[in-house]
This record gives structure tokens, C-alpha cells and sequence, in this order.
């Protein structure tokens, strides 16, 4: 497949998909049900084989070594239909991008083959009670002991832990008072002797959030992510490009969800007909125009990291963008299909349940990765480059 | 001409535009059309045939952007769109000044040879100074008519915009030649291009607005500190920035897909700066105080011209972009 144009990729990804993507994994179908890990696992599995996972990544580390604009087309593909997230986008879109960045040869060949053949599973362990937003404030240490490292704290908001394999971790060896420095990534096996995780439900009924304790943790050297005090320098770097770039599925799958919704309205007379209200048709309207917008920031960002462009800080203006826009829909599909008549259609009944869903997990969406505050002063500080008050 | 071989770039015409705009502030209408069209502007999209440059609708895109954000006073886009449209060599050229009547149709009756106009039309930039009136017939018919041909009259319209003053013209047994009617499909094409040059240019005051916004945040102290220390303040400019550059995107992204791009897709891209171009102008004003509103201050005029410019496009708004793709959606197959 590699010599193929971007036609004939897009054609070749969405012929893929169309054939194998099983309906029970769609939520837009009436057979879907909520998938288990193993299922999950197996499909991400499945799509690293087809070549759709991985897809930018070197062909060394198990990546199919395919360029940004390929990496976009695959994923305005997989953004068109109703496919489950991914249970380890932490591994595929933040450790291994990082890993690439700084990790050690020895580090590559261990773990980014291991995150696309979905054997090890990553979470991120960035906040922390005291340190969520701030992580310059976060307190779990490393300290070194003998060829290894130390590692005693807790953190919280730690998405899908409980079913991860690694964590991605944060954590300070130099002093608190160095603020951003002194900080270093560490790659922690969750099945160390010291570590501990919780669940703790979400509003959306999900127990996917988790706090990890560690508890003098022995981390061994080759688990190290870059050099200390430098790692999170580097990693920086390196999210900020992530930021713009990751998720680019996210604009398709919205627009996924649109006309999801509006194609099960049009089985109800009584939904159609809202939907002919110059009320409704207006809000859906603009979730057309916020959803281009999503598309026109995501497509451009891609032309210009191709060009070797500077790109700045435009990840926190897709994040933003998208995740307010992302949850306007949301709370519109829950209005529209509240007002469903009785007895339910068949596709309104998959639609609720798809967005009585959606419009509950979209509560998070400003929250995580960033919230809208932090992205908002991202954008003041280094877009607009608002000279800030000590 | 080979763009590629010429090894031109929209990015080029910016730096052109914004000299002529700036030289054109102590002229007349006439003489900036003359000034604009020194400079090859007006020809930008306009085939070589007439002394057009022939380029794509990117190229006119930081030109008329770079108009509105110094206000220029004079129809550029509806010079451009003409030339493209109608081919008139003397749009292109300068010697004559061209608009567009963008809100209503007229009525055509045929006599003899000839075609005789009846109707009032709106929206119409700049008429007074104006030779050319491009105008709709019916559904999809343009006929080109010459300012001083009998039966033309003018009426000012209520307007808000001080800089490009828009007028409603009344037809009253136009007499025009079969010749002056453009080809079948143009109303639908010069819609489609001004979509995306509205867009360009309600962007381009939008972005000046924001400049004005962000100094006057940095420079103004107040409690002892700068404007711009205080979060309210940041983040609302933060936000303007966020609308700003989605319209920026939108419309790159519409330019590149070129003919490949959909009649919602422009409309959506018409829209996203319509209503963020609005915000971003009027949060400016908020920003600057009671400064803002005062006379002296150009923010109210960027205000006005970009609500003008969404007025123009107000067949295309929200609700209708809103059906038109619920028509497009089937009902579902899937239960």
C-alpha cells in the first residue's frame, strides 16, 4: 500500500474500515453494545495490522513509516464512523510521540512496538491532588537509589489506569521551589511493588478515572525518559506539536455525529419537524460552521508542520475550539432528542443512547488536557504574546 | 500564467495591497479605482483576455483583507468579482468603477431585441460613485447596466456603514441588450466567490479590530497595573484570537480545496466570520471603554462595514445553512 496516491489511500482506508469494522462496535447502530477491554484490544490490534495505527511512526519501532498528510487522511476516514475511542491513545499519542522524541534507542525498541500491538497499555500520570492544572506545584518525587530511582507520591484524574499497563509519569527530582525545573518523565511498570490504584466514578457513570499511589516504587534507570531535569523540557516540546495534531480523527467524528443525529430525527415526524424550527435549524447550522472551522484549523496545521512551518501554540486553539463546540452539540442533541414522540423509533432510541451519553462525558471535555482557563491564558501569554502582571 | 513558474504567492499581494490602500486615502472613488488598478488589483481574478492576471481566489483573499482593515472606501471586492464575472476590461483597467446589487432580483421583460429591467434592488456598495451595476434577473440571470442608462435611480438606503455607503437602486424599464446578460450559472458562481471574499474581508477588520483591542490592553493602566494583567481582559481577548484564527483556517482550507469545495462548506466559511468577525469587532469596543465609543475612534466603523458585510450575505444565514444540510442528511438506515 505504500506507493498508493492520497486517493487511492483514502479509498483503501475506508474500504478497510468498511469491511471490518464490526457493527457492534458502531455506535450508531442498534446492534452496538458497550465494548469489553478484550474486544477493544483485539480491534485496535486489528487496525495496527491493517496499517492504520502507528501510521506516521518509523517502520523500525512496528510504525508503517507514512507521511502527516496520510496520517490525516486515515484519520478523516476513521473520524467518519461510529468506531470506539481508542482504550491507549495515552501510549499512541502521548508516551510514543515522546518516547520518539527522547527515549533511548534500547527504549524505542522496548515500548513503541509494544503500545501499537496494543501488549502495553499507558495512562498518564500527570496530576495530582495538589497539582492539576499547575503542574509546576506537583510534588511526587524520584530520588535515586543506587542504579535506580525512588518513586513516592500520588496522583489523580488518572484516566483508564486501572486497565493500564504503564504509566507515564511526572515527577520531581529536584526541589519544589524549581518549580517546571527539576522534573522528569519515567515510563512506571503499574504492576511495581509499592503501586496502588483506585477507582473513582464519574459523573457519566464511567470508572475510567483512577488515583495511583506509590509508595517507594523502584523505578530501574532504563525506565528513565530522557535526562533528568531535562526530560519535561524536551517532552514540551514535543506536546506542543502533539497537541495540534493528535485526536485529528476528532473533527470527522463529529461531523460523524451531526448527521447521526439528524438522520435519526428524520425517522420521527415530530423530531423532523423541530428540526424544520428556525431555532434548531440555526444551532445545527452552527455546529456545521464549528465543525469546519475544527476541520479548516486541523487541515492547515497539517500543511503547515508539512512545510516545516512553525505552528506555536494553535493546539490550544484546536482543544479549545473543538472541546466547546464539541459540547454545544451535545447539550443540543440531548434538547432535540428529549423531545423525541412516544413510542421511541428505533434509530431514536440508538441516537439517545449514543448522545444521552455523549452530552454526560462532554461535561469533560473543557476540563481535560488542559482546562478552557489554562488554554485561554496559553492563547493570551505565547499567541498573543499579552505581557502578564508578577 | 503558471503561478508555480512565476513563483508568485497570495502572501505577495498583501504587501502590494496595503502601499495602494494607504496611497489611496486623499483620493476620490474614481482615482483609487484608478490607483488600484495601477497596481494590478482590481485584475487579480480577472482573465488576461482583459488585462486580468487571471490568479485564483486566493490571491484576491489578502487583498481585499488588507482593504478592510484600513477601511478603504471604495467597492473592491465587487470591482474584482466583475472583472472575473462580467470580463469588463474597463473595471480592470480603472476607468470605470463597477458594484453589485446583492440583496433582491429584478424583473425582465423582453421587447423586441432588447430586454427591458423593472424592479428595486438593495444592497448595492457605493452606488453613487459607481458606473457599472451588476444585477440579478431571476434565478440564476446577471445583466450588467450602465449607471446612466435611463430609468436608473438611486434611493439611500438607512445604512450603518460610513465607509463603503450602500444604496437600494430602482429600475424602471432598463433598457439593456441581449450582450449585457452573463452567461447562465454566474449569479451561483459570483455567490460562491463572495462567500469567501466577504469572509477575507470581514477578517481583515476583525483582525485590525483585535490589533486595537490587544495595544490599547498593554498600553492603558488602570489600578496601577496594565490593562492587559487583568484575567477578564486576557481571556477575552485570548477568545477574539480563537475566533480570529478558525475564520483564518476555515477560509485557507476552503481556498485549497478550491472547486472541491461545496456550496455549504463556503456558506459555513461565510458564516463562521460573520458572526466572529461581529464579536471580536464589538469586544474590541468593549475593551477600549467609553473610548470606544466615541466618534473619533475607527472601531465603530470596522463595526459598522462588518455589519454590512454580514447584511449582504444575509440569504445565507445560520437557519438556512442549517436546512439546507438537514435536506442533505438522509433518514437513517440503521435502527
Amino acid at each position: 500500500m505504500q506507493s498508493l496516491s492520497g486517493d487511492a489511500y483514502r479509498s483503501a482506508v475506508r474500504g478497510w474500515l468498511g469491511e471490518n469494522l464490526p457493527a457492534h462496535l458502531r455506535a450508531d447502530r442498534a446492534s452496538y453494545a458497550a465494548p469489553r477491554l478484550d474486544q477493544l484490544v483485539a480491534w485496535e490490534q486489528a487496525l495496527h495490522r491493517a496499517g492504520f495505527a502507528g501510521i506516521a511512526w518509523s517502520r523500525q519501532y512496528g510504525g508503517h513509516g507514512r507521511t502527516l498528510r496520510e496520517h490525516l487522511i486515515a484519520s478523516q476516514e476513521i473520524g467518519a464512523v461510529a468506531m470506539p475511542e481508542s482504550v491507549n491513545s495515552i501510549g499512541k499519542e502521548l508516551a510514543g510521540p515522546i518516547i520518539q522524541a527522547i527515549g533511548s534507542e534500547d527504549q524505542k525498541r522496548r515500548f513503541l512496538p509494544a503500545i501499537l500491538q496494543m501488549a502495553e497499555i499507558w495512562c498518564q500520570g500527570f496530576s495530582e491532588p495538589e497539582a492539576g492544572s499547575d503542574l509546576a506545584g506537583l510534588r511526587t518525587r524520584a530520588a535515586r537509589d543506587g542504579d535506580a530511582w525512588r518513586i513516592n507520591g500520588q496522583k489523580i484524574w488518572t484516566s483508564g489506569a486501572a486497565r493500564s499497563h504503564r504509566c507515564l509519569l511526572l515527577a520531581r527530582t529536584g526541589k519544589l521551589e524549581d518549580r517546571h525545573r527539576g522534573l522528569a518523565l519515567f515510563a512506571v511498570p503499574l504492576g511495581s511493588a509499592g503501586v496502588r490504584v483506585n477507582t473513582i466514578k464519574s459523573m457519566d457513570g464511567r470508572e475510567s478515572f483512577c488515583e495511583v499511589f506509590f509508595e517507594n516504587v523502584e523505578v530501574d534507570e532504563a525506565d528513565a525518559l530522557g535526562a533528568p531535569d531535562e526530560g519535561w523540557a524536551a517532552a514540551i516540546k514535543v506536546l506542543a506539536i502533539e497537541r495540534a495534531t493528535n485526536r485529528m480523527y476528532r473533527a470527522w467524528r463529529f461531523e460523524n455525529e451531526l448527521r447521526h443525529l439528524i438522520s435519526a430525527c428524520k425517522t420521527d415526524p415530530a423530531l423532523e419537524d423541530l428540526l424544520q424550527d428556525g431555532h434548531y435549524a440555526a444551532r445545527l447550522g452552527a455546529v456545521f460552521v464549528d465543525i469546519e472551522v475544527l476541520k479548516g484549523h486541523v487541515e492547515t496545521t497539517v500543511e503547515d508542520l508539512m512545510g516545516d512551518l512553525p505552528i506555536g501554540a494553535r493546539g490550544s486553539l484546536i482543544k479549545l475550539h473543538w472541546s466547546e463546540a464539541h459540547q454545544r452539540f451535545a447539550t443540543l442533541a440531548w434538547e432535540i432528542l428529549s423531545q423525541a414522540s412516544l413510542p421511541l423509533r428505533p434509530a431514536v432510541k440508538v441516537a439517545q443512547r449514543r448522545f444521552n451519553e455523549l452530552y454526560l462525558h462532554s461535561r469533560a471535555e473543557t476540563i481535560y488536557a488542559g482546562t478552557t482557563e489554562i488554554q485561554l491564558g496559553i492563547i493570551a501569554d505565547r499567541v498573543l504574546g499579552l505581557p502578564r502582571g508578577k | 500564467m503558471s503561478i508555480a513558474e512565476d513563483g508568485l504567492s497570495p502572501s505577495d499581494f498583501a504587501a502590494t495591497a496595503e502601499r495602494a490602500v494607504a496611497a489611496c486615502a486623499s483620493l476620490d472613488v474614481a482615482a483609487r479605482g484608478k490607483r488600484l488598478a495601477g497596481d494590478g488589483l482590481l485584475g487579480v481574478l480577472a482573465a488576461p483576455e482583459v488585462g486580468g492576471l487571471g490568479l485564483p481566489l486566493a490571491f484576491a483573499v489578502p487583498v481585499v483583507a488588507a482593504a478592510e482593515a484600513e477601511l478603504l472606501a471604495f467597492p473592491l471586492m465587487e470591482s474584482m468579482l466583475v472583472a472575473r464575472h462580467a470580463a469588463v476590461e474597463t473595471v480592470v483597467n480603472g476607468s470605470a468603477v463597477a458594484t453589485i446589487a446583492w440583496n433582491g432580483k429584478v424583473d425582465a421583460t423582453s421587447r423586441g431585441s432588447a430586454i427591458e429591467l423593472y424592479g428595486v434592488v438593495g444592497a448595492v456598495p457605493a452606488a453613487e460613485a459607481a458606473d457599472l451595476l451588476l444585477i440579478r434577473i431571476d434565478q440564476d440571470r446577471v445583466a450588467l447596466v450602465d449607471m446612466r442608462t435611463t430609468g436608473v435611480a438611486l434611493e439611500g438606503a438607512p445604512g450603518i456603514d460610513l465607509t463603503v455607503p450602500s444604496h437600494v437602486a430602482r429600475l424602471d424599464g432598463v433598457t439593456i441588450e441581449p450582450e449585457a446578460l452573463l452567461a447562465t450559472g454566474s449569479w451561483q458562481a459570483l455567490q460562491a466567490d463572495a462567500c469567501l471574499l466577504r469572509a477575507a474581508a470581514i477578517m481583515g477588520g476583525a483582525e485590525r479590530c483585535l490589533a486595537l483591542a490587544s495595544e490599547h490592553a498593554v498600553q492603558r493602566r488602570q489600578f496601577g497595573h496594565a490593562l492587559c494583567y487583568n484575567q477578564a481582559i486576557r481571556h477575552a481577548l485570548a477568545r477574539h484570537k480563537l475566533v480570529l484564527e478558525g475564520i483564518r483556517h476555515s477560509l485557507a482550507r476552503c481556498l485549497a480545496l478550491g472547486p472541491n469545495a461545496s456550496d455549504i462548506q463556503r456558506k459555513a466559511v461565510f458564516l463562521a466570520a460573520a458572526a466572529g468577525g461581529v464579536g471580536i469587532a464589538e469586544g474590541a469596543l468593549q475593551v477600549f471603554g467609553a473610548m470606544g465609543f466615541t466618534w473619533g475612534m475607527p472601531l465603530h466603523r470596522h463595526i459598522r462595514r462588518i455589519r454590512s458585510l454580514q447584511a449582504q450575505g444575509s440569504e445565507q444565514g445560520l437557519a438556512a445553512l442549517g436546512r439546507q444540510l438537514i435536506a442533505e442528511v438522509p433518514a437513517a438506515l440503521h435502527g
